[in-house]
């Protein structure tokens, strides 16, 4: 193999992708306000965001909302009598006021509560109290204003562009595609989340699971060894795909690495959400594992803009990332697993969340307020990324597209 | 309080059962305020019984565990969370972000 200039030894994934070059990235997108504003308008309130899963909503009038403060909207998100999943702006018609106000829960009608309006759960206004004090209102031209919505392997998009320029299965693409198949309703039996406001620019937060370079320094004391080994030191992945917007990831596991005795007791009665070694990827579709590489930890779908999905032989991680303004984050940090047969098949799953909450919660998330500080302070202009770090380059080169789009 | 709290067996982990905690914060928060002679102590007085403590555990039914056996479970979710702090960091909680900021939310079911 040809060496590139300046000593590097890789440019692989570049000479796969020479159209997002080599260069140095500007910080200017991860501070600017201005640049945010264009990320809402030409970004967010564009295209299909992932806002949950269908076990969320299981029966007819169960219904949970979503507030998406970068679409300015908040957004109904309900099972309907049809059994179908839909979605409206959580608006009342008549001044307003936000018809739910909970998270979450069950119901047979919407009842906004500052004046009792009313509205079945496929949107239509069914009552108004004291109707004949209004002007011949006509109630089926006053109904909650619909969401596009869809669902992709029991994942729940929506989209607050009134005219969705794609359909959710044409923007997820082949990307999209070579998940399919992969076990997510009984993988997705539960799921526990971990929520935070973070300081940081919403695309810090997803750098750092866009590329796998930083685990055997960052997660040293805890999983780095797990994955990174003596002849793959740095994590080199063992693929990375670009498919439009969205990527893929593939991430190797050091096979020599020996277990913790608390995670080989947890190993013994259930496989870990992110198993490093004894992983299968037999039976899954192509996008896990794609390379069958007999090292293989866990496979990731980066979906553009903001969510993070990772499939492993033992469960699902996912992080989504909701901009509230350009340097604060509410963050999502899910794993989805599948039930627990026994109380210690319960300790195993717990002590998987517990490992992902030091190791992803903490190590991970303990970087992104530290690195905002610093790149708001101007000291430097732009950043500098790697070969391994190809897919960040691509998410600046996609914001790029849709901007001039 | 000379009431048998733990199942028939595992009355020596009785004085490790502060860390019986019913729920994930909670369990955040005595990981978080505990010094770690105090987390080294409980991790080596239940990770011998731990096989034991299992197999015990999986004669029950997820949905008829009792109260006995719940707390002896509660303590394996302790070990869980504490692991960590013992076998990789030596220290309470990793550097990092507080995980007392974080809400910790089962979106749809699960565990307890």
């Amino acid at each position: 193999m040809t060496l590139q200039t300046n000593g590097a030894t890789g440019g692989k994934w570049h000479a796969r992708y020479p159209e997002l070059g080599t260069g140095p990235v500007p910080i200017e997108p991860y501070i600017s306000l201005e640049y945010f504003e264009k990320e809402r308008e030409h970004i967010f309130r564009k295209v299909w965001l992932n806002v949950g899963r269908v076990e969320q909503i299981p029966e007819p009038g169960d219904y949970f909302v979503k507030d998406l403060a970068v679409c300015r909207t908040s957004v109904i998100i309900v099972r309907g009598h049809d059994g179908q999943v839909h979605a409206f702006h959580n608006m009342c018609s008549h001044r307003g006021n936000p018809v739910v106000w909970n998270a979450k829960g069950t119901c047979k009608m919407f009842t906004c509560r500052y004046h009792s309006w009313t509205y079945g759960l496929d949107g239509t206004l069914r009552h108004i109290p004291d109707e004949k004090n209004f002007y011949g209102i006509k109630k089926d031209a006053h109904g909650l204003t619909p969401v596009a919505v869809d669902t992709w392997e029991g994942f729940i998009f929506i989209n607050v562009d009134p005219r969705p320029k794609e359909t959710l299965r044409e923007y997820l693409g082949a990307a999209g595609e070579s998940f399919e198949g992969y076990p997510f309703a009984e993988m997705a039996t539960g799921c526990s989340t971990w929520e935070v406001d973070v300081n940081a620019n919403w695309k810090v937060c997803k750098d750092a699971f866009q590329e796998v370079y930083h685990i055997f320094s960052l997660h040293n004391k805890s999983t780095g060894a797990a994955f990174a080994s003596t002849s793959n030191p740095y994590l080199n992945v063992h693929e990375l795909a670009l498919f439009g917007p969205h990527a893929r990831i593939s991430v190797p596991a050091n096979l020599d690495w020996k277990p913790t005795p608390v995670e080989a007791l947890a190993r013994r009665y259930g496989m870990l959400a992110l198993q490093k070694q004894g992983s299968s990827s037999q039976g899954m579709p192509s996008g896990v594992n794609p390379t069958a590489s007999p090292d293989w930890s866990f496979s990731g779908l980066i979906y553009f803009p903001n969510m993070c999905l990772f499939v492993a032989d033992g469960g699902i991680i996912m992080h989504t990332m909701w901009p509230l303004s350009e340097n604060r984050t509410h963050w999502e940090a899910r794993t989805y697993f599948p039930k627990a047969k026994t109380l210690a098949h319960r300790f195993s799953q717990e002590y998987s969340r517990a490992t992902f909450v030091d190791g992803v919660l903490v190590e991970d998330g303990g970087t992104f307020e530290k690195t905002q500080s610093m790149l708001a302070s101007g000291a430097k202009k732009q950043v500098i990324l790697g070969d391994e770090e190809l897919l960040i380059r691509h998410h600046h080169k996609v914001t790029e597209q849709f901007f001039n789009a | 309080m000379s009431k048998r709290q733990l199942p028939e067996g595992f009355q020596d982990l009785e004085p490790y059962l502060e860390w019986s905690l019913a729920t994930d914060r909670e369990r955040s928060i005595k990981r978080q305020t505990s010094p770690m002679t105090k987390i080294t102590a409980f991790y080596q007085a239940v990770v011998p019984r731990m096989d034991e403590i299992l197999a015990y555990l999986e004669q029950y039914p997820l949905e008829q565990v009792p109260a006995d056996a719940q707390r002896l479970f509660y303590l394996t979710l302790s070990l869980a969370k504490i692991a960590p702090a013992v076998e990789m960091y030596g220290e309470p909680v990793p550097e990092g972000l507080d995980t007392l900021r974080l809400e910790n939310i089962d979106i749809y079911p699960t565990r307890s």
